[in-house]
């Protein structure tokens, strides 16, 4: 052992000069260009980190009405409670400000690395680079900053300038100023007591006379009192098929954001009679519908629920998760 | 709706307790929700009694006490007794769906400072990711000598440090801008916890790559379905920033990062982004959708701040509350947290009359910066009412502001960062009510 530790300094100095230099604790490895390269996804105001490529207005609006809309509403209006992408312009000072894209957003990049990053929701990072620019595109359409003749890429994108952008300042915080007295600190005659109202907050955990404990997750308070997946879960035995176990998986990870609340005209999963002239059509149509996409009367659906990265069985299964559990 | 109070402070506290006398029972916990369909549904009461325990009770043999109990690891991984009812809960109604929501600690069930790993409220905006932490790396890049690429057993090469820090969602309190809104604890303060975070100083990472004299700025990214993503100025990455695995002597939960996330003590929790995959070092932020959407302050001009990441001081007493009535008259200790994101709290403050007088209360146990603190104040409770409240002053000097005070300057529609005094209606029957005095 010893002796050959005579040739161990060499291989060692021959290892820290291909590093270059190496930090203090020499812990960890170079992280190569190519590495960085797939991670490194941030935008800037500036425009640091737009890349090439580009997307119109007018690619943008098909794009978008597959992808967006069945959340965010056909002109950014949202569906339900999800966010509001358009209009607001002159609310933000009003009891009801409404903070969308172009009544409050200081910068256009934001839009770019946010859809880029996260959107749509169920299938975050799918978009290309040429899609992103064509739905940021849109979006800001909609919301009057870009005319319809408007095609993103590096040099146009980074030139859009918000209307709120300078409507922000650096928080300048404490701004209440307290006082640490203790006699006589505060006029009762002038105290005006508010009271909460009954009903609003789940209670049943602690209070015999209250309803609703808060212990699962149902969406929103209407969604509360109707039959929603949870309760037919729980509450009734339903013996699920092979394909609609392994399809369970599948609808907990793409679907069930929007089968389970119903937005955007979705037919609830466990709703029997939102599902039932549905599966009177025949599971072929079903399927088709899911995976292809589907404008009905009531709401749009994506093609596998904006999840491309699903396989045709992937939807299928899911399909049978929620028919099953729906008749 | 609002009950406006008229005569002086006697009065008043005799006006509160004649509108509760002369009702009885669940009458009287429905006071003073004044008029709104309760009672209606008074009938459906149904009380059910604890499980019968009489024949455990002295002088007989406790049942437990005359047989064995299982033997070691028959719970390898040990759980609460069942006896016991520790729930993160949510309301439902705040958000539009479960993977981009928030769940809230029990505080009124806590014992102590540190909030359980299991406990710790949640909030996602991409559901959790289920990471394996051999196919985890943490990227460090941007303006900076030497890239790295660090693997978990890597980055527990480093020296490491363990420290005690509240975390809290600037949201804390929000939905009561507009008015008492929930009746529980859990729902008021519960998205706050606090634990012991193990893991390395970001100054040491930084050391370790090497910042250029450019880099200002430290972008961090998760490697959840949001990519959750903020911009830490440099001064905070240098100061106090923790890049955590451990949680209260264990791996992180999956909940709160597994297995690697940025800890900013004392700042908005949002910026302290759970399942870091990498930090980018740039010279100037990045305006993220979280840092612009969201996580700013619409003031009432219509202009807002951003940046707002301080987590101001703030209290609330945790016993009694509404989910902890006060059931016996006679000694009562009065127990609540207090906090602030500038460092530690100096004292805590008390009132029983809506904040006309105030005494001193006792700081009890550790007293640590940017961490709950606990505060005690012993009397005797004979079945008057109380409007109880507490004020937090910490290190700076900073005085936890009245609800007037905090709405005069932002307005009353604002989201993040309320931490205004906060009242407790204790009734003659010893339940408890949130109200607001304004």
């Amino acid at each position: 052992m010893f002796r050959s530790l005579k040739s161990i300094p060499l291989v060692l100095v021959i290892t820290f000069s291909a590093v270059a230099s190496a930090g203090p604790l020499g812990i960890g490895s170079t992280a190569t260009p190519e590495m960085i390269a797939g991670w490194d996804i941030d935008i800037r105001p500036d425009g640091a980190g737009l890349p090439h490529g580009e997307g119109s207005v007018a690619q943008g609006e098909g794009l978008y009405e597959a992808k967006c809309a069945s959340c965010h509403g056909l002109f950014g209006e949202g569906e339900g409670r999800w966010p509001v992408l358009a209009g607001g312009d002159g609310t933000l000072d009003t009891l009801h400000p409404e903070k969308t894209v172009g009544s409050y957003w200081p910068y256009a990049s934001t839009l770019w690395d946010y859809i880029h990053r996260a959107m749509p929701y169920t299938a975050p990072q799918s978009l290309t680079d040429e899609e992103t620019y064509a739905i940021s595109a849109y979006v800001l359409y909609l919301n009057d900053i870009v005319d319809e003749e408007f095609v993103a890429n590096r040099e146009t994108f980074a030139r859009v300038k918000m209307p709120n952008e300078e409507n922000f300042y650096v928080d300048n915080r404490p701004d209440a100023q307290n006082e640490r007295c203790f006699k006589n600190c505060a006029d009762p005659k002038t105290f005006e007591i508010v009271t909460t109202i009954n009903g609003l907050t789940p209670t049943g955990h602690f209070k015999e006379d209250s309803g609703v404990a808060a212990n699962h997750y149902e969406g929103n308070p209407s969604a509360a009192s109707e039959s929603g997946i949870s309760k037919v879960m729980n509450n009734t035995k339903i013996v699920l098929s092979d394909k609609a176990t392994v399809g369970k998986g599948v609808y907990d990870m793409a679907c069930q954001a929007c089968h389970n609340p119903g937005i955007a005209g979705a037919p609830k999963t466990g709703d029997k009679a939102a599902w039932v002239s549905r599966i009177d059509q025949g599971m072929d149509i079903l399927n088709g519908h899911a995976i292809n996409g589907y404008q009905g009367a009531d709401g749009v659906m994506p093609a596998k629920g904006g999840n491309m990265s699903l396989s045709n069985d992937d939807v299928i299964n899911a399909v049978a998760f929620m028919v099953e559990s729906s008749r | 709706m609002g009950k406006i109070y008229e005569p002086s402070l006697p009065k008043l506290m005799e006006a509160i307790a004649a509108e509760a006398r002369g009702m009885k029972g669940l009458d009287r916990r429905n006071f003073l929700k004044g008029g709104v369909a309760a009672v209606a549904g008074l009938a459906s009461v149904q009380i059910i009694p604890k499980a019968s325990a009489s024949s455990n009770l002295p002088p007989n043999l406790p049942k437990w006490q005359s047989h064995l109990g299982p033997g070691v690891v028959s719970k390898p991984y040990g759980e609460p007794s069942e006896f016991e009812d520790l729930q993160r809960r949510t309301v439902p109604w705040l958000t539009v769906d479960a993977a981009s929501s928030i769940s809230m600690t029990p505080l009124q069930d806590l014992e102590g400072i540190i909030t359980p790993s299991g406990l710790v409220f949640e909030r996602y905006h991409g559901g959790i990711p289920n990471v394996d932490p051999d196919q985890h790396r943490l990227i460090i890049h941007g303006l900076v000598e030497r890239p790295l690429v660090l693997t978990m057993e890597d980055l527990r090469r480093f020296p490491s440090v363990s420290e005690i820090r509240f975390i809290e969602c600037p949201a804390n309190g929000g939905m009561e801008w507009r008015g008492a809104q929930m009746e529980a604890l859990q729902f008021t303060h519960g998205m706050l916890a606090c634990c012991e975070w193990t893991g390395i100083k970001l100054s040491t990472l930084l050391d370790e790559v090497g910042v250029k004299p450019e880099g200002k700025w430290v972008l961090a990214e998760g490697a959840d379905a949001a990519g959750m993503s903020r911009s830490i100025p440099l001064e905070k990455a240098l100061d106090d920033t923790i890049i955590a695995w451990g949680q209260n002597g264990e791996a992180l939960r999956p909940e709160q990062g597994y297995p690697l996330r940025m800890l900013n003590p004392g700042w908005e929790g949002n910026t302290s982004v759970k399942w870091l995959r990498r930090l980018e070092i740039g010279d100037q932020p990045w305006h993220h959708r979280e840092e612009t959407s969201k996580y700013t302050d619409l003031m009432p001009d219509g202009r807002a701040r951003r940046f707002s990441w301080v987590q101001e001081a703030n209290s609330v007493i945790t016993s009694p509350c509404p989910e902890k009535p006060l059931k016996q008259a006679g000694f009562v200790e009065i127990r609540g947290f207090a906090w602030s994101g500038r460092g530690k709290i100096r004292a805590v403050d008390i009132s029983f009359d809506g904040g006309v007088n105030w005494e001193r209360t006792e700081l009890k146990g550790l007293v640590l910066s940017k961490a709950l603190t606990q505060f005690s104040y012993r009397t005797t409770w004979d079945g008057q009412p109380w409007l109880l409240q507490s004020r937090a002053i910490d290190e700076t000097g900073y005085v936890q502001p009245t609800l007037k005070q905090l709405r005069d300057e932002r307005g009353g529609w604002s989201i993040y960062h309320k931490n205004s005094i906060h009242t407790w209606n204790v009734m003659e029957n010893g339940d408890v009510f949130n109200v607001q005095i304004s």
